[in-house]
């Protein structure tokens, strides 16, 4: 059941946009579209939300295909957009009563979102008149107004402020604890490690790397580690052949091959007497398996 | 048809609302008013008494006794006359001190009588006004007439009692003032393509600001350029009404009575005449603001609007001066054809129905035409459109637009 795409492709005059791609999500959760700039992220969506026609493959939804008779969804576009001159309240009553809501029901949504968003003083106001921000937490009500199954978020947190990120954060977390699909993707590795249970990597069109993130990480051997001291330890981490990626107030991040080196530097600290706040042997960053996956 | 509904609410009361059509909407209001209210504004300028005064300088009495009938012939002129020799000098004294506006010197010569009209500049005047020479010429003929000592039945043989008729060969009527017909022509057309024009507007403004993505994968492209096409042409047709009511309020209100009939025939406006114009103003517009759309989906930067859309205006223009010029001989087989050609039976049938020269069967043609090529703009605008929203970027070239097209993906 939920989501699946099998073997999907499409060409835009002569050019292989997505090639041959294939996922599923079978529970509710966070999964993480990410890729480089043209890698194909925003076609998959396109395809797979009923924009664009897809040139072969499958794409359904519980077994049917995805249209909007057989699924509820939501979706917040990379091309942000909102109607400039007409007010806000109009243009979200527009949206939720085209995503098939009764005046009263998307009036409560309206309310209820605005409150949660922190945008109910703009509701009288026209798109016009509000930051970049702001009409960015427009669209994402119209997204999710008519508390659809399905959510794919394009670049959701980009161009936010902090507090506003947060606050999108725990939309996408509580949307998640009632069981709604959601499709994120975004630039911000930290944003998808933090969120997604499941990811795709797409370059030039093509899986480069797909699965359960943490089973992803977990084939992935250790290579950082990353200490705290009372004093300098340089001379220690020298002596081992390690090399320092950042130090800053003796807290240091250090390359290693393998966690032996970690816990002999370990030894040599606490047989020296020095204070060791924090020792912790990291495994690559979806960052990194990023750069090493795409990277040229 | 709930999300059509939907879009038709939304685009009616977005475009009502706007500044601009409230503005623009005002302002023709107002014009009108003003337009109609000209007559009343000149004359209020020139006061109450428009008369000029007019000494007739008649030396010989050769017009005696004449100055009640000049006065009751409504010339325009307070007429005066005097016995004194005036010379011109005299009667330029006059004119500059404003005494007398203008001063005829009569001034009889042998076998004929000079008359000479003097006025303070003769710039703007081609001739002695004609109603003065027509006057003089009727007085005089009585004046010698009257001295014959005829009866009265012998007056009335005198007087010519013709009664002219104007016929034609051809089995049509044409009845109306072909120049009032063109004028509304010229109105209908203005109304049909600025309403259509603003169907390519407003979907270029949705690509400009990025909503198309939004709205896409809330309906189907299709609902929302027919919601769009007909929101719009609801809002045009009752803003075309408004117009048009308060254009006879303000004809009946501040015109004097029998001037538009003189113009225009309004016993022609019958019902079904003015259901048939309904129509012709719904498809033509239906027809212009369904290739508009196509258009307008084709750019993504409102300054990319004028270019994209100019093929459309000379379809316009083209069907438009077909139908204009065709109109000064509405017999001709080329109004015929401009009735039935679909891209100029909106700007020419109504007005060959206004003129009595259309039978029904000829109307219901040129209708099933129109609404014939309607549904085949209609199947290429949505697939057009369908595809080229989400193109951002430069505009579609008309070799792009075809490959869109035949596109079988899209």
């Amino acid at each position: 059941m939920g989501l699946k795409l099998e073997n999907v492709s499409k060409t835009f005059t002569g050019k292989l946009a997505v090639d041959n791609i294939s996922f599923e999500i079978e529970n509710p959760g966070v999964y993480g579209l990410l890729g480089t700039n043209g890698a194909g992220k925003t076609t998959t969506i396109r395809m797979l939300l009923g924009i664009i026609k897809k040139d072969s493959g499958e794409i359904t939804w519980n077994g049917k295909k995805v249209e909007r008779k057989h699924v509820n969804f939501g979706y917040l576009p990379e091309e942000r957009g909102v109607y400039p001159k007409t007010k806000i309240y109009d243009q979200l009553m527009y949206f939720a009563k085209l995503k098939g809501m009764k005046k009263e029901d998307a009036d409560n949504s309206i309310k209820k979102w605005a409150k949660e968003l922190k945008v109910e003083e703009y509701l009288d106001m026209p798109a016009e008149k509000l930051s970049k921000g702001n009409q960015q937490k427009i669209q994402f009500m119209t997204a999710i107004i008519h508390d659809p199954e399905l959510v794919v978020l394009d670049e959701p947190f980009s161009g936010l402020d902090p507090v506003n990120t947060e606050i999108l954060k725990n939309i996408i977390i509580g949307l998640v604890q009632k069981g709604k699909y959601v499709i994120m993707s975004a630039h911000q590795m930290s944003v998808i490690e933090e969120f997604c249970s499941d990811i795709l990597i797409l370059n030039k069109g093509k899986t480069v790397l797909k699965g359960n993130l943490k089973e992803i990480k977990d084939t992935y051997k250790a290579n950082r580690l990353e200490i705290n001291t009372n004093k300098d330890i340089k001379e220690y981490i020298e002596k081992l052949n390690l090399e320092i990626e950042i130090e800053k107030n003796n807290d240091y991040l250090i390359k290693i091959d393998d966690e032996q080196k970690a816990h002999k530097l370990l030894n040599n600290l606490v047989q020296n007497n020095i204070e060791v706040t924090k020792f912790e042997i990291k495994k690559p960053t979806l960052n990194d398996i990023f750069i090493e996956k795409v990277g040229e | 048809m709930k999300d059509l509904l939907t879009v038709i609410e939304f685009t009616i009361k977005d475009m009502v609302k706007r500044k601009s059509f409230i503005i623009s909407t005002l302002i023709i209001l107002a014009i009108i008013v003003i337009g109609f209210n000209v007559p009343n504004i000149i004359k209020s300028f020139q006061g109450e008494d428009v008369e000029e005064k007019l000494l007739m300088v008649d030396n010989k009495n050769v017009f005696e006794g004449t100055l009640e009938n000049l006065n009751n012939m409504d010339l325009g002129y307070k007429f005066e006359t005097t016995n004194e020799d005036l010379k011109f000098e005299e009667i330029k004294q006059k004119i500059e001190k404003e005494e007398i506006d203008e001063a005829i010197i009569i001034n009889p010569e042998n076998e004929k009588i000079k008359i000479s009209y003097i006025v303070k500049n003769t710039a703007m005047m081609d001739g002695v006004p004609e109603g003065c020479v027509n006057a003089l010429t009727s007085l005089y003929s009585n004046l010698q007439i009257s001295k014959l000592g005829l009866t009265v039945e012998q007056l009335q043989t005198l007087t010519p009692n013709f009664d002219f008729s104007l016929e034609q060969t051809e089995e049509k009527e044409v009845s109306g003032n072909v120049f009032a017909i063109m004028l509304l022509s010229l109105v209908l057309f203005y109304a049909i393509y600025f309403c259509a024009y603003q169907v390519s507007s407003s979907i270029t403004t949705e690509k400009t600001s990025k909503i198309m993505e939004t709205l896409v994968t809330s309906t189907k492209p299709r609902t929302i350029v027919l919601g769009k096409t007909i929101g719009i042409g609801i809002v045009g047709l009752l803003q075309v009404c408004l117009f048009v009511v308060i254009a006879i309020i303000c004809a009946k209100s501040f015109l004097e009575p029998g001037l538009i009939d003189n113009i225009l025939d309004v016993s022609k406006i019958t019902p079904y005449l003015a259901i048939v114009t309904i129509i012709y103003f719904l498809l033509g517009y239906l027809a212009y603001a369904l290739l508009y759309a196509l258009t307008g989906s084709t750019v993504s930067k409102p300054e990319d609007i004028q270019s994209a859309n100019g093929p459309v205006a000379i379809l316009a223009v083209i069907g438009f001066y077909l139908s204009y010029f065709t109109m000064m001989n509405p017999t001709s087989d080329l109004n015929v054809f401009a009735a039935m050609f679909p891209i100029s039976s909106p700007f020419c049938m109504p007005f060959r129905v206004m003129m009595g020269i259309s039978s029904i069967t000829d109307v219901l043609i040129s209708i099933a035409i129109l609404v014939v090529t309607i549904l085949i703009i209609a199947k290429i605008a949505i697939k057009i459109y369908s595809s080229a929203i989400l193109n951002y970027g430069t505009k579609m070239s008309f070799k792009d637009i075809i490959k869109v097209y035949k596109d079988k993906n899209n």
